[in-house]
């Protein structure tokens, strides 16, 4: 397996924001890499640094994160998402080559669409342990379960929550008008 | 045999920032292991987003933390700025800069003080408040305010660096320069402080990779990160910035609270150089990419995109991302991750095989919220018997084992 499970190091020496997005189309198809951003600080713009926005399906995304520990173990940030309608889309935010000199570090963003009827994800716990509060969130937010991760329980919400209700859902699964309290 | 304990410490104490539960188990004074739970007072902050417009989640991002509030701020409207495509005009970028770095410093001389405080080091604790307070001077000219700045808008700053300011601010700096460094090797120096901090709620260099450590925390492991060097941002983008590891100082990364306390005051030297960088470079013009305010808002409803942006907070690596839906005015949704979210993960690594007078110390060495500890209950599992440690009883051992190895000279 490509994943550094054993040994775990930052490389040094960054690749380029393009060889990194020219691995993942190989892997994954043309369509995969949605965007390579260029974000840019200072007087004269001349330093910065560089995001690739992607999007892989689900059964894929285990290897996508092996695609990344290719190059460097990935910094996990945070898992963001929404509900849109059918699907809650999940986005995963990585770093690679954060030891590697100045404006080197290429952030990763992945979208990947996780169908209501089934609303289950590989979990990446065992490879990146730092992954836990956020697929715990992402659980109790969305109620998107995760396949492998050994803790699942509330992690934000009160012991005493009602987990049918999942506050970040926009259908019959999240709060309806009664369950907020207005404040001001 | 020592008697095995579970024992929580935490959560709440109300109004401050992030109380936390860690549930140590206990075999006698030993911590074998730990669970800890957050939550104690998630605001559903992000939730709140959903029925504001971005200038009004300014505000709002501001209230998630007192301390490091304008990293939040700055995270938001970069977040939105690169969702919306708006530039910065250099500038407010590095008024921006300047006030980051500020905040640093106010926010690693309290953690000092207060980790001083902790191991019943009082005397360094007053020094380390006492030189705050010139920091929050120069914070309360520029603003108005002690927190909760108003600086930043979408775009640029709302308050300019006026001669005033810079007066006090090069004032500032040349009374830290001064005034610093008896703290420091008051501290360092200290054979009773250094065996209380060194050796102390490890975290190896792998831990923290893998459990994905953010800022001084993943630093005094010896994790060479830092957002301000690997993906400059605001006036950064002018002069490098290198991360501060002990292995530079010392030869060698312990990934202890010693450590963590040298990574914190390395920086406040390394935030005054920034600030006399900033202040020498800074740059003439506007301070905002657009003044009149409805004109942003018409703008931003029209924006269309996903934004991610992720800085170099006091405690590490705040991240926010943000979606702006085309025809919308407010936050589609908003995704907030404070450096503590990831700090957190470790914390059952560090307490570890330490004791239970250390555990305030550990639960302080990622600088989160000390009164998280407010009271714990001890519970003796072979007789049932109940008993709650007050605050000021952990305290006091705590502080006891200070003045137990005053007594062994150190040992």
């Amino acid at each position: 397996m490509s994943f550094p499970m054993n040994s775990v190091d930052n490389v040094t020496v960054a690749k380029s924001p393009a060889e990194v997005a020219d691995r993942i189309r190989s892997v994954f198809g043309e369509e995969a890499v949605l965007e390579i951003r260029e974000r840019k600080a200072g007087k004269d713009d001349t330093v910065g640094h560089h995001d690739i926005w992607a999007k892989v399906e689900k059964d894929r995304f285990l290897d996508f994160v092996d695609t990344l520990a290719e190059f460097d173990f990935p910094q996990f940030h945070v898992i963001s998402g929404n509900d849109d309608g059918d699907m809650v889309t999940l986005y995963y935010h990585f770093t690679l080559f954060q030891v590697a000199g100045r404006g080197k570090r290429l952030g990763i963003a992945v979208a990947v669409p996780v169908d209501k009827k089934d609303l289950v994800m590989p979990s990446i716990f065992s490879r990146i342990p730092g992954v836990e509060y956020s697929e715990r969130e992402t659980r109790e937010m969305f109620g998107v379960d995760f396949d492998g991760l050994p803790n699942k329980a509330l992690v934000f919400l009160p012991e005493e929550w009602d987990e049918s209700i999942k506050p970040w859902r926009r259908d019959e699964a999240g709060p309806s008008a009664g369950d907020v309290r207005e404040l001001s | 045999m020592d008697k095995k304990y579970k024992v929580p410490i935490g959560p709440v104490h109300v109004g401050l920032k992030e109380p936390i539960t860690a549930w140590l188990d206990l075999e006698g004074e030993r911590i074998v292991g730990a669970t800890v739970r957050p939550g104690a007072i998630h605001r559903g902050i992000e939730f709140m987003a959903r029925d504001r417009n971005p200038i009004q989640v300014i505000y709002l991002s501001e209230r998630i933390c007192g301390i490091c509030s304008f990293s939040h701020v700055t995270t938001f409207l970069r977040a939105v700025e690169d969702a919306a495509s708006i530039p910065v005009p250099p500038r407010a970028q590095y008024i921006r800069s300047l006030v980051l770095e500020l905040e640093r410093l106010h926010s690693h001389m309290l953690w000092a003080g207060v980790a001083c405080y902790t191991i019943g080091f009082d005397s360094a604790f007053h020094l380390g408040m006492a030189l705050r307070e010139k920091v929050m001077d120069v914070l309360e000219v520029l603003s108005g305010n002690r927190v909760n700045y108003g600086v930043a808008t979408v775009g640029g700053v709302r308050w300019d660096v006026t001669p005033e300011l810079a007066k006090t601010v090069k004032q500032m700096v040349k009374y830290y320069k001064q005034e610093f460094t008896p703290f420091y090797d008051v501290v360092t120096a200290d054979p009773i402080a250094k065996a209380r901090l060194r050796n102390v709620g490890v975290l190896t260099y792998e831990e923290a990779l893998r459990h994905s450590a953010v800022g001084p925390t993943a630093r005094a492991s010896g994790v060479r990160c830092d957002l301000r060097e690997s993906s400059p941002y605001e006036a950064y983008g002018d002069f490098s910035v290198r991360a501060v590891v002990p292995q530079d100082y010392y030869g060698k990364a312990y990934g202890d609270v010693f450590d963590r306390f040298l990574v914190r005051v390395h920086e406040v030297y390394q935030s005054l150089e920034i600030i006399e960088k900033v202040m020498a470079g800074l740059p003439e013009g506007d301070i905002m990419w657009e003044k009149n305010l409805n004109k942003v808002l018409a703008f931003l409803k029209k924006a269309e995109g996903t934004g991610w942006a992720s800085i170099e907070a006091p405690r590490g690596d705040d991240t926010h991302v943000v979606h702006l839906k085309g025809g919308d005015e407010n936050v589609t949704w908003w995704k907030v991750r404070a450096p503590t979210y990831a700090n957190a993960i470790s914390w059952p690594l560090m307490f570890k095989n330490n004791e239970l007078a250390d555990a305030p110390l550990i639960i302080n060495s990622i600088d989160p919220c000390i009164s998280c500890m407010e009271r714990m209950l001890a519970t003796d599992s072979s007789t049932g018997a109940r008993k709650v440690v007050t605050r000021a009883e952990l305290l006091e051992k705590c502080r006891e084992k200070t003045r137990r190895l005053m007594q062994n000279g150190g040992r």
